[in-house]
């Protein structure tokens, strides 16, 4: 019964906690997609995404868990920014991930819930210029602000089939809302600054269909085919569009080299050329496929004790579906290193992940690093 | 928990504390180049008054029910003469439950000196005996006869760079005389003010509303007691008990034109009709109300009053109830005939999405107790009425996606 409890009071508050990394390469379309990884998987660079059960990448990844176990995860990120129209330090903190996972007694199978950042928009942009009122030139200042973004609840469920083959699924109701607001001040204090908002929510329902095959005790290959349907848009309770989401398709390969190091990598295909037109119609900039690459590692000092201080490491690279100009795809790569701690009999641990990470994308960079904390319980 | 666990613990919640939560999202930006969505549109547009519903009213704040009492020595072509009443001083006291007489030693007259033209040097005021019957009826003339040097109790001059403090007269001897009242007349005081100067001017002088006006306080030795008796030596304090002034012109009120100011005072109500779109819409971010005097903007230099514009809760009128908070001001330039602009954005914007009534009513401050007095072209005007100047921005084009 505290188990049933626990995990409806993790549920209920993660609607308001779930949020992700802040871009300037969100500001178009849909935003920056997030990462729906526990903090464990973010320090190995995501290379364990689809054999971590506390991430939310593929479902077959649930028959990897033994006890019922809730993770919470925050993450800070400290960026420099560089645009054509100067350079900024800034930084964010958010809670991009909540996963409660769990085994079914009497058959082969596990079931999970996780509430995760599908696309981030919090971003702020300031720009200034001078225009003519009233014949004479006044410095006029614009900051345009996003707060908010797409958020996946997911319910997934795994099948083990003998000791080779896993068989997952899950259903994906993707919601969430930016609130947009636009603050027009003056240099002239004759000139009320104003401040103009409006809201845009989003619904959508997305299925996707996970498989794990095991070569022995040290290697196993995994793949995922993801539809996301499309998403209904909002704009101040009148619906005003609909986004075409993508499709996704991974493989993923884990290999325990031997008792102290485990290697994974992985591979997913993005079909966000689907939204291009939607976005168009919209008065964006477009939409663009996009490709997730990553490899990582985790070493096991002391193979009797796997959980005491694992050192993760791991990169990643990947191209991002909204160019803040057209034709100009933005692209990351990160490098990241991450360890952990067990404790209590191993029902509670920590996990800490950091990360760098490079983007660009025609004229504008930024580089940011990462610093994930993930709290998991088993009860 | 293990020693190592606990470390680990420490790390992370520094770790924690050293990302602190904190957020700073605002970076550069050049829009509409990156910024998502359209361009933010800006746009002018003016706003006449509506014809022939633009009205001066009169008779808000009496002469001498002001803030201050006007006295002047010609300014503007015009004096005027400010008039105290102090409360009766009996002809005795009552010292040990027994009424006695007493004898004044000196007697003590102070004014406030509310503004001046601190340009004009030579100031000096005249206090002058007046019978104690002038009240509102007084004219000018009935007054000026009065100001004589038969009359004079005292004549103060006013140090140069003096601007605003107490004005006092200590009268001692044979110069009680000038203020005696002997038994029988009431014991009422009152004096006519007058002033001089080196050139036409004019000062404001404290008042019973504001709780500034004039004192008179007689310093007594009561009779038939004892030299030891603590009660032999007295003060007698008398404050004003009536107040006003009296001017040698006031112009009668046009009523194609919009007086605001004067004494008794007025005040000019303005209606205007803003567009469908400008009130459901439009985000205004400045609106100006643009009045043109009908001549150069009359006043004691130095001494410039406030124009206030009101906001009209419900349109009745000249009883028109105004909100107590939305007041704007701005202060008038004395001797110019230029345009007069006030920023009324506040009151405009109030306007949008209610039903409160688009009218503005402007006012002196302060009211009956300034010599400046302004007369503005109406919609009957040749010269143009009150118009508003409108800057708003349409609604911005938010990008969805």
């Amino acid at each position: 019964m505290r188990r049933i409890l626990l995990t409806a009071v993790l549920l209920a508050a993660a609607p308001a906690v779930a949020n992700a990394q802040a871009s300037q390469f969100g500001v178009r379309g849909l935003g920056i997609p997030g990462r729906a990884i526990s903090t464990r998987t973010f320090g190995s660079g995501g290379a364990f995404g689809m054999f971590d059960p506390e991430s939310s990448i593929n479902p077959v990844s649930l028959a990897e868990v033994k006890l019922l176990t809730a993770t919470f995860n925050g993450l800070q990120d400290f960026r420099h920014e560089e645009t054509p129209s100067g350079t900024a330090s800034l930084r964010e903190s958010r809670f991009p991930q909540v996963v409660v996972v769990g085994p079914l007694r009497r058959v082969p199978a596990a079931l999970g819930v996780s509430f995760s950042n599908y696309t981030s928009r919090d971003f702020s942009l300031a720009s200034s210029a001078t225009i003519d009122l009233r014949g004479s030139p006044v410095v006029v200042t614009d900051t345009f602000s996003s707060r908010g973004g797409l958020s996946d609840l997911r319910f997934a469920g795994a099948y083990r089939a003998g000791d080779k083959w896993v068989f997952g699924g899950s259903v994906h109701i993707i919601t969430g809302s930016t609130r947009l607001s636009l603050v027009r001040s003056f240099a002239d204090s004759n000139f009320l600054a104003e401040r103009q908002r409006a809201e845009v929510s989003y619904t959508g329902v997305g299925v996707d269909l996970g498989i794990m095959r095991k070569f022995g005790q040290r290697f196993s290959v995994a793949g995922l085919i993801r539809s996301d349907g499309h998403a209904r848009l909002d704009l101040d309770s009148a619906r005003v569009a609909r986004v075409d989401l993508p499709y996704a398709f991974g493989l993923a390969a884990r290999w325990r080299v031997g008792s102290k190091l485990d290697l994974a990598g992985e591979a997913v295909v993005r079909t966000w050329s689907a939204a291009n037109s939607d976005v168009l119609e919209q008065g964006g900039v477009g939409a663009e496929n996009t490709l997730a690459l990553a490899f990582g590692g985790e070493f096991t000092p002391n193979p009797r004790r796997p959980t005491r201080r694992p050192l993760r490491f791991g990169v990643r690279y990947g191209t991002l579906p909204f160019p803040l100009q057209a034709g100009q795809q933005a692209h990351e790569v990160g490098v990241s290193v991450g360890t952990g701690l067990r404790f209590a009999q191993q029902r509670a641990g920590v996990d800490l992940g950091l990360e760098q990470v490079w983007r660009s994308g025609g004229d504008f960079s930024e580089r940011a690093f990462l610093v994930a904390i993930g709290v998991r319980i088993q009860p | 928990m293990s020693r190592p666990a606990r470390r680990w613990i420490g790390l992370l919640g520094g770790v924690v504390l050293a990302s602190g939560c904190q957020e700073r999202l605002t970076g550069p930006a050049e829009c509409p180049a990156l910024c998502p969505g359209g361009s933010q549109t800006i746009l002018e547009t003016v706003v006449t008054a509506v014809f022939g519903a633009d009205t001066s009213f009169v008779g808000y704040v009496e002469r001498g029910a002001g803030s201050a009492l006007l006295t002047s020595n010609g300014l503007e072509g015009s004096s005027a003469h400010a008039v105290y009443r102090f409360v009766s001083r009996e002809d005795s006291v009552v010292a040990g439950g027994v009424k006695h007489g007493f004898v004044v030693d000196s007697v003590l007259l102070a004014l406030n000196l509310v503004a001046r033209d601190t340009l004009v040097d030579g100031l000096s005021v005249q206090l002058y005996r007046v019978p104690p019957e002038t009240d509102n009826t007084t004219s000018f003339a009935d007054l000026e006869v009065q100001l004589v040097p038969a009359n004079l109790i005292a004549d103060l001059p006013v140090a140069d760079g003096l601007r605003s403090g107490a004005l006092s007269v200590i009268l001692r001897g044979a110069d009680l005389a000038r203020v005696a009242l002997p038994p029988g007349t009431g014991g009422a005081l009152a004096i006519g003010v007058a002033i001089t100067a080196a050139t036409p001017t004019g000062i404001r002088l404290g008042a019973q509303f504001a709780g500034l006006a004039a004192t008179f306080t007689s310093f007594v030795t009561v009779n038939d007691l004892a030299d030891t008796d603590a009660e032999k030596k007295q003060t007698l304090s008398r404050v004003t008990a009536f107040n006003t002034f009296v001017t040698q012109s006031t112009p009668a009120p046009d009523p194609s034109l919009l007086l605001v100011g004067g004494a008794p005072s007025s005040r000019a109500l303005i209606r205007f009709a803003l567009s469908p779109a400008l009130l459901d819409t439009a985000r205004i971010v400045r609106a100006t109300l643009e009045l043109v005097p009908n001549g150069p903007i009359g006043g004691l230099p130095s001494d410039p009053a406030l124009l206030q514009s009101r906001l009209v809760v419900a349109d009745l009128g000249a009883k028109s109830p105004l909100d107590p908070l939305r007041i704007l001001q701005d202060t008038l330039p004395i001797g110019s005939a230029d345009t007069v602009r006030f920023e009324v954005t506040q009151l405009v914007k109030s306007w949008q999405a209610s039903d409160i009534p688009q009218a503005v009513f402007l006012q002196l401050v302060p009211e009956a107790a300034s010599f400046t007095e302004v007369v503005f072209g109406s919609t009957r005007s040749a010269a143009g009425g009150p118009r508003l100047r409108i800057t708003y921005l349409l609604p911005f084009p938010f990008e969805s996606p």
